[in-house]
């Protein structure tokens, strides 16, 4: 997308609670008012009813003093009820129509509105009805149990509509309003919003965490779970990074503030989260144009229900019926609130469980994903490699502690992250030699690094590099074969042009990669595992997981190019998953980039979906949720057009030649005013999403 | 008062069905006031209605404008320059919540509006094109056409 934004700068002062409390605030008046209107509401359109039965079953109530069943005391008790309890209909439906736009309100003032004036018309004047031969009938209950109705569903719609946005309040409640902060060696509580970067804060056993930091002092165990979905507490230690809104479980510690406001992770997710609650799907747009047209279309259908049924019966009364049940019944809310309140409660219930979307749209593509490709370090694998073989080759001379420095001394240069591994084995087996300065460095992403120490030119690399660089690798071979066979990384040394000795590197397997992948291929998903590593080591963990398809040997810059290979096949759309760092334009590639958090350092931002916890069971969890949220979708969508395209010709009495029924205007009232709560309801039903495969590490 | 019953949903009005007969002149009246007005509806609804309101430009290349929110935007088109920031400083004195929240898709942002207040947002439309918003419920609407 082309466009970004810029912080705007009232929110940036205080981005937690305060926009959103405002907003709690006004849905607790609003609702109060509701609540007052329609009490009122029903008890008068109760009367009004009342008023009107001996006339509408037939017989004369003894106990109804005549007054009280008069047109003009209908008029008195059904009047209140539309322009004070129902007002906000009516001003609404006027400052639309003076703007030249028309809404919900347009159809609800227009409907009541005009069976109370047929029926003032008729108390004022019954003469000119029953000269034409018809009963000088009054409608005023039909008017007040329509705006009654509708009242009453705006109460429950607007009740629900809270309840989507639940999962912020919920995360926002997440972080404790003080901090025990040392200053000048006093500790004091001080509100969070006071706390600046750098400042210590000391946390107890049982408390939450304000703020993000590094540990500094004492050690503990904290869960995460209540933003990661991970339940396994971690431990923490001096140098370890945590985050605000964790549960500190066992010891008190404290820690150094590195972020505050909205640089923390619960800001950044909470950010996320409603941007993408602001966002549209595809299918939306087409809704988005209907609801464009739709109500100006119904005034029409109605003045057109009205001509024609006057043109065929002469009956001006039958004609109003009409023209009032097409008006009242048309729902465009229902079409409305079809997918942005589905899309409010699957990114909230995400949250919930550690899932971060980060537009409807990656919830939308991540239902239709037909082919799922997983990096193997990181995500299928710990990401935590450690050195389990060292091999001398026989051609070797040089002495295992100096070769070793050597190594540790060139390794500690690269930042890959095998080369972490052979630094740390190498430094724990040099002895006493001393690592030698390096006066040449190079790095070939994803195959080696060529150095030259001490006037010696060295290379530790992938066997397949130093053959291409033209090594003799034929020693060698036997024992990579042996190494990747079990499932190892190899990185071989040469000194000079000749191979001293090579590395077996193990990442171990992620315990719940196997269930997840599984998970995956029951979800109908061709699971693919792309990797730099060696072909046979990656086919021996894809073998040990259930995976079949293998893309291996390819350089980090490539994965993007192989994403692209497999959409051109046909494979798409494509989802890839990795750690959202060194595979970001593979992410960027597919159609859904899925990136694996890994506690504090969560590059949230560059995936699509981010799966906090960094537990693979996410991964299945989210698609899952994806799909059941395009059903939903798709679901109410479906409801509230066939609702309507239903609806509205039986309001017109189109059943009437052939089936002698006329739909009564209150009813027609009360189906609309149910037809936007149930689109809402069915949304809420996402909110009871539990992923077939238990998700995010609850197993462990 | 229409017959209603109670256990059918779909309700049988025999008494009031009566055909009247009416003088053909009253009948060509209606059907030509219901074109007429049908007509008037569409085009007072649907077709399009004063021009767009160009964004003022404020201090630092900003373009600002003052949206009135009472039951719709008003103004409602925006007409701005692409790849320049625009604020948009909505009054909202309408207390529907449906229009308690403005929604921006294209930029995936969200807007609360407090009764009462003006509240604004910065954006940058940076290709022309339109860009609309609406309320939280998609009722009532608006664009911000970049040019």
């Amino acid at each position: 997308m082309s466009i970004t934004t810029l912080g705007s700068p009232c929110c940036a002062v205080e981005p937690l609670a305060t926009p959103s409390t405002s907003m709690e605030r006004e849905l607790a008046h609003e609702l109060t008012v509701l609540r007052r209107r329609l009490s009122v509401a029903a008890v008068l359109t109760g009367l009004v009813v009342v008023a009107t039965l001996p006339h509408m079953l037939g017989v004369h109530l003894k106990w109804l003093p005549g007054w009280f069943t008069s047109p003009w005391t209908q008029l008195l008790l059904s009047t209140p009820v539309l322009f004070w309890c129902g007002r906000e209909f009516f001003t609404g439906a006027w400052s639309s129509l003076r703007r030249h736009s028309a809404d919900m309100n347009t159809l609800v003032a227009a409907g009541t509105g005009i069976a109370w004036l047929a029926s003032l018309l008729a108390t004022a004047f019954p003469g000119v009805l029953i000269a034409e031969g018809l009963p000088a009938d009054v409608y005023y209950e039909t008017a007040a149990v329509i705006l009654t109705l509708v009242l009453l569903g705006r109460l429950l719609e607007a009740r629900a509509r809270g309840q989507t946005s639940e999962a912020i309040r919920r995360l926002l409640q997440l972080q404790p309003p003080t901090a025990r902060v040392l200053r000048e060696g006093v500790a004091t509580d001080i509100p969070v919003a006071k706390v600046v970067v750098g400042d210590l804060v000391q946390v107890r056993p049982g408390e939450k965490l304000p703020l993000d930091g590094v540990v500094v002092e004492g050690s503990t165990w904290v869960e995460e779970s209540m933003l990661t979905g991970e339940p396994t507490p971690v431990a923490k230690g001096p140098g370890d990074g945590v985050i605000g809104a964790s549960m500190n479980r066992s010891g008190s510690f404290s820690f150094r503030v590195t972020r505050v406001g909205a640089d923390t992770m619960l800001a950044r997710i909470v950010e996320l989260v409603r941007q993408a609650q602001s966002s549209h799907t595809q299918v939306q747009r087409l809704a988005d144009q209907v609801v464009g047209w739709f109500v100006p279309v119904v005034i029409a259908i109605a003045i057109a229900t009205f001509v024609l049924w006057f043109l065929v019966s002469g009956n001006v009364v039958l004609a109003t019926l009409f023209l009032v049940s097409v008006l009242v019944i048309a729902c465009p809310c229902a079409l409305g609130l079809a997918t942005p309140t589905a899309i409010m409660v699957a990114s909230g219930k995400g949250a919930e469980i550690g899932l971060i979307f980060r537009s409807a749209e990656a919830l939308e593509t991540a239902g239709g994903l037909r082919t799922i490709v997983l990096d193997k370090t990181g995500t299928l694998t710990m990401g935590q490699p450690e050195v389990t073989d060292f091999e001398r080759l026989h051609g070797g001379r040089m002495p295992v502690g100096t070769l070793l420095a050597l190594v540790a001394a060139v390794e500690s240069r690269s930042e890959h992250p095998l080369a972490e591994a052979i630094v740390a084995y190498a430094t724990s087996r040099r002895g006493d030699e001393e690592p030698p300065d390096v006066e040449a460095f190079e790095a070939m992403a994803g195959l080696g690094v060529l150095a030259t120490v001490g006037g010696l030119e060295v290379r530790v690399g992938s066997p397949r590099w130093l053959e291409a660089s033209g090594l003799d690798t034929t020693p060698l071979d036997p024992v990579v074969a042996r190494l990747e066979r079990a499932a190892r990384s190899v990185a071989a040394v040469a000194v000079d042009g000749r191979i001293e000795a090579c590395f077996g590197i193990a990442d171990p397997i992620k315990p719940e990669a196997h269930a997840a992948v599984a998970a995956l291929r029951r979800l109908g998903l061709e699971v693919v595992l792309l990797s730099g590593d060696a072909r046979r080591t990656s086919e021996v963990v894809a073998a040990d997981v259930g995976i079949v398809r293998v893309i291996a040997e390819v350089r980090p810059g490539d994965k993007a190019a192989v994403v692209q290979r497999l959409q051109e096949q046909g494979q798409g759309p494509v989802a890839m998953v990795g750690d959202g760092l060194n595979d970001a334009p593979a992410l960027a590639r597919a159609e859904v980039g899925m990136a694996m958090g890994t506690g504090t350092d969560v590059a949230i931002a560059a995936s699509d979906i981010t799966v906090l916890s960094g537990h693979l069971a996410g991964v299945p969890a989210a698609i899952e949720l994806s799909r059941r949220t395009m059903a939903t979708i798709r679901q109410n969508l479906f409801f509230a057009f066939a609702y309507n395209v239903a609806g509205i010709p039986i309001a017109a009495g189109l059943l009437f030649p052939l089936t002698g029924w006329l739909l009564n205007p209150m009813l027609a009232g009360a189906a609309m005013a149910f037809s936007s709560v149930s689109v809402v309801s069915n949304a809420l039903r996402l909110r009871r999403f539990r992923p077939a495969h238990r998700s995010v590490g609850a197993a462990a | 008062m229409t017959p209603l019953v109670l256990s059918a949903p779909l309700v049988l009005a025999a008494p009031l069905w009566r055909t009247i007969p009416q003088p053909l002149v009253l009948r060509v009246l209606v059907a030509a006031v219901g074109l007429v007005l049908i007509a008037a509806e569409l085009w007072w609804f649907l077709g399009r209605h004063g021009g767009d309101v160009v964004a003022s430009e404020g201090e630092q290349g900003v373009q600002e404008i003052t949206i009135a929110v009472d039951g719709s935007y008003s103004p409602s088109q925006i007409r701005v320059k692409a790849g320049r920031p625009v604020r948009l400083r909505f009054h909202r004195t309408d207390p529907s919540g449906c229009v308690a929240q403005v929604i921006f898709p294209d930029f995936q942002r969200t807007l609360d509006l407090p009764l009462g207040a003006t509240t604004s947002i910065e954006l940058l439309p940076t290709r022309p094109g339109p860009y609309p918003f609406h309320c939280g419920m998609n009722m009532v609407r608006g664009s911000i056409e970049a040019e």
